[in-house]
Formats: C-alpha cells, structure tokens, sequence
C-alpha cells in the first residue's frame, strides 16, 4: 500500500517531491540521492542492473514508478550490510567474479537475496534464480562460484 | 555550484500522470478521467517508453480488495493485484493448477515475476502470453467491473479476441481471474519452446489438464491450448478430445499432436516460421502430456513409480 509521499532507502525517509511520483525510481536514486550502484542496462527490465529490493524483494527500479514504491522499504548495494560487500567483493576477486563490472551490482543484490534464503518454489536451480541479470563479459560461472561459496 | 554534468542518461519514459486512488470507486472515476489501468507496469511502461503514451495512469496497488487471492479444491481465486511472485511461492496454488504454476515461472525473472501480476498478463493478451493456454485449460473466467457494482464473469476463451485486444471495453476494469483446481485423479502441465532460455517470449507452447479414470491410466476428460501459433491462445478441442477413452500410448498422444499441429493457425515472423510452428506444436504436446504422465503416476492403483 503506498498512497504516502515518502520513500524508504536504505533506512532514510526522503520526501518524494510531486513532480517525481510519475518517474521512475532509478532515476530517483540516481540522480536525487546520488545512489550510482544502481545502474540502467536496458531500462525494459531484461537485464537486472538496476536491481533493488522492495520490501527485501528484488525488483526491476527502471519498471517501477516512485509513487508506486511510496512508503515500502527500499535497499541499494549502498544499503547492504558492510562485512556482505566485503565478503562478496572477496569472493569476486578469487573466483574472477567481474570484469567491467557494469552487471556487478545487480548480482550483489540477487546474491544477497539468495545468502538471505532467498527463493520461490525452495528448489529453483540457480540458473533459474539468477536469469534476470545480463553480464555482457559473461562471467556467469565465476558468479555462479561465487554464489555457491556465498550460500 | 556551475554546470554540472550529468553522466546519466535521461529517461526516455515520460514523466507520467499518477493516480493512486485507494478504492475501486476511485479507479472507475480516473479511468474515466483517461487514465489506463498500471498494475505490475512490466508490460505497461516498456510500452509507455516506446511509444510516448499513455501518460496518465491509475496505480491499482493501493485498492485493498484486489490484493486477494484464495485457493481452495474446487476454485482459485485471483485478485487484480496478486503478483505472479506471491503466486509461486505458495504452495497451495503450485498444488492446485500445476499447469498455471508452471506457466509463471517461465515470465521474465525473479524481479519481473516480483512486479508483474497475473492479470496484467491476461489483459495484455499477448498471442505468447505464457500464463494464457495454461489458465485455459483450467477453465479460466475473468471477472469485469463495468462501473461500481456492474459485475460480469467472461470464460477466458471468450475474453481474448486478438493480439493485444480483449472484451474490456474503455473504462472497465478486470477485477479478478477465477479457475478450476485439480480435482481426484486429475493432472495439468505447461511448456514452451523460446530461443533463449529466459526472458524471451514463447516460439510455441502448449498446456494440458487430462482427467484420468480410477485406473490411472484411461483418459476420462482432457483440455489441450496452444499458444504463439494463433492470433490468440487457442483451445485444441479436437486434439483435446483424440484422447478421451483411451490409455495414455505412443500412439495416442501422437495422433493428438498431429491433430494440435493441424488445426493451430501460426504466422511466420522472426522467431520462427510458420511450418517450425506447427513442428514444435507436435514435440510440445507429447512432451506436455508426458509430464503429466509422469506426475499422475502417484494416482495409479498400484503406486507405480513413486
Ligand atoms: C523483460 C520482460 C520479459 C517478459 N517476459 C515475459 C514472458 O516470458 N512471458 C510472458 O507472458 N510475458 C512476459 N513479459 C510481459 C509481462 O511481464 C507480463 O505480461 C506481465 O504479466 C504483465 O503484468 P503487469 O502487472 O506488469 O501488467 P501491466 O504492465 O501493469 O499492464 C499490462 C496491460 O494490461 C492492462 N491491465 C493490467 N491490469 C489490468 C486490470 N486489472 N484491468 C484492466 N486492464 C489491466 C494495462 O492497462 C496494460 O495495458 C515480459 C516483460 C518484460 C519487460
Ligand atoms: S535497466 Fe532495469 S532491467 Fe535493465
Ligand atoms: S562484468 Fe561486465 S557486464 Fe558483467
């Protein structure tokens, strides 16, 4: 339920200015608050960049309007707990897990959504899970390892 | 503080009109008013971007009646704002429409499936719509509110006319989608053939709900629907039929594929030609009712198999 003014991001509540309630989200975050881990891809929801949480459910930020969003509990790469990031980052460095790291933060979010026991049906394969998010250096299996050790 | 460039690209989506109202009233007034109905917006505002319109819009989310969903034996029911997430995850539904459960989980990602909504997918009547042959074969009726208080129930067969077209007319509103659950001994399935494995629309996709007599084996009632290979989903009733009182056989199931393969109506375009069309058609249905075969094994008498 969102008829408020008010977003919820990474725990700070920002009053949505008016003229935002009918834009998208990731520019909100990108351009007023400046949260730049968020990034656009594709802006149709094919490629998971600019995945954020929801209410600790990801979602596509370029496919949802502010005013939609209003009053639920939204999370950026920025907003993860510290000692993830750094885990997650170590783990990158080990197995490879980037390279121009466009895609990187989309997958720290889908990775922290499957540490926290995410999923849908309790026994989707990863590939499944993790189908939303495009790498165009295609490091899909350095992601995959890095996932598993993260889970 | 000067000039300060912008790295980022600006939106190509138009700054759109929002209304929120948070009663049904509400959305009947801004509908009126001009707006088109968001729901999960996965379809909506890509098509927004593109086109430069519709840039007024009436959010549902925040009208609490359409947020139900309930599933008993006989009957699901399902609410305007019920996402296709909150769906999956419930187990209660993957038990009762397999076949619908199935089809959900081939829309878009995780993220999309978090967004979108069931309706949303039966409003927008994609001919490749994944949820569509699926809610056929389970009876599908969709629920539409003319003006408050004005409610009809339309079979979804009915409901879709073409490409993107639907019975809606201006200033209705689909409220709730409503579909049989598996009864004793019946077993339904769903599955597509698409060039990439995620995120890409159907080249062709088939579903099933066979009934099966107490011997588990003799196909007492059986729905076939075809989709990506007609303006529309499409409902194989010959094909469908072929398979009424006979046990499940190699032959069996080939004569109903070659019957679905015949009567569905594809185009060619850039996914596939037409003649791929109707090859995959063939392939879909053995394979569908395999898996279903598969699953109904827990019926037979002697516990075969599991
Ligand atoms: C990257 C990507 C991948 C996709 N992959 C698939 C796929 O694999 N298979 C597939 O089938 N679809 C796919 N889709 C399409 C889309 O996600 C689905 O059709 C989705 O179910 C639409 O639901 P929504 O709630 O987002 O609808 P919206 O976008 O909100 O609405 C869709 C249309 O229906 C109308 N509408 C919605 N609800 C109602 C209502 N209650 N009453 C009247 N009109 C209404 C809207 O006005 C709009 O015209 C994909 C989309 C994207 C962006
Ligand atoms: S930018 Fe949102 S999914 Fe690509
Ligand atoms: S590392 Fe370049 S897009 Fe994934």
């Amino acid at each position: 339920m969102s008829t408020g003014k008010y977003l919820r991001v990474n725990g700070t509540e920002y009053q949505i200015p008016g003229q935002w309630l009918g834009r998208r989200l990731l520019d909100y975050l990108r351009h007023e608050l400046r949260l730049v881990s968020v990034k656009e891809g594709c802006g149709e929801g094919d490629c998971g960049a600019c995945t954020v949480f929801v209410d600790a459910e990801p979602m596509c930020a370029c496919l949802l309007l502010c005013g939609v969003v209003a009053g639920r509990n939204i999370i950026t790469v920025e907003g993860l707990p510290q000692d993830f990031r750094q885990r997650f980052a170590q783990l990158c460095e080990k197995h490879g897990g980037l390279q121009c790291g466009y895609c990187t933060p989309g997958f720290t979010m889908m990775s922290a959504w499957l540490s926290g026991g995410g999923t849908e049906t309790g026994k989707d394969p990863l590939d499944k899970l993790l189908a939303g998010n495009i790498c165009r250096c295609s490091v899909y299996q350095q992601l995959k390892k890095v996932v598993a050790e993260l889970t | 503080m000067g000039s300060q460039v912008s790295i980022i690209r600006p939106s190509y989506l138009p700054e759109i009109e929002l209304f929120r109202p948070s009663s049904i009233d509400g959305v009947f007034e801004c509908i009126k008013d001009g707006a088109r109905v968001l729901a999960g917006g996965t379809d909506l505002l890509p098509w927004a971007s593109q086109h430069g319109q519709p840039r007024k819009m009436v959010w549902i989310g925040n009208v609490e009646p359409l947020h139900g969903f309930s599933v008993d034996d006989e009957r699901l029911q399902i609410g305007a704002c019920v996402t296709q997430g909150e769906l999956i995850r419930c187990a209660d539904f993957r038990r009762a429409a397999p076949a619908v459960a199935d089809s959900v989980q081939f829309v878009g990602s995780v993220q999309l499936r978090n967004q979108a909504t069931l309706l949303g997918n039966v409003c927008s009547a994609s001919p490749a719509g994944d949820t569509l042959p699926a809610l056929l074969v389970h009876e599908a009726q969709v629920e539409i509110t003319g003006a408050p208080g004005q409610e009809r129930q339309v079979s979804l067969d009915d409901f879709l006319l073409a490409p993107g077209k639907t019975m809606l007319a201006p200033g209705e509103l689909a409220s709730g989608v409503s579909f049989c659950g598996l009864r004793a001994n019946e077993m339904s399935a769903y599955r597509r053939h698409t060039e990439r494995r995620a995120l890409d629309l159907a080249v062709a996709s088939v579903a099933a709900r066979l009934v099966f007599e107490a011997d588990g084996y003799t196909v007492a009632g059986a729905r076939v629907a075809l989709g990506a290979v007609g303006p529309t989903a499409l409902v194989a009733i010959e094909a469908a039929k072929s398979l009424v009182g006979h046990p499940l056989t190699g032959e069996t199931k080939s004569i109903c594929a070659a019957i679905a393969a015949e009567t569905c109506k594809p185009i060619s375009d850039f996914r596939a030609s037409a003649d791929y069309r109707r090859q995959l058609v063939k392939v879909l249905v053995e394979d569908v009712i395999g898996e279903i075969e598969q699953r109904a094994r827990i019926f037979k008498p002697n516990g075969e198999g599991r």
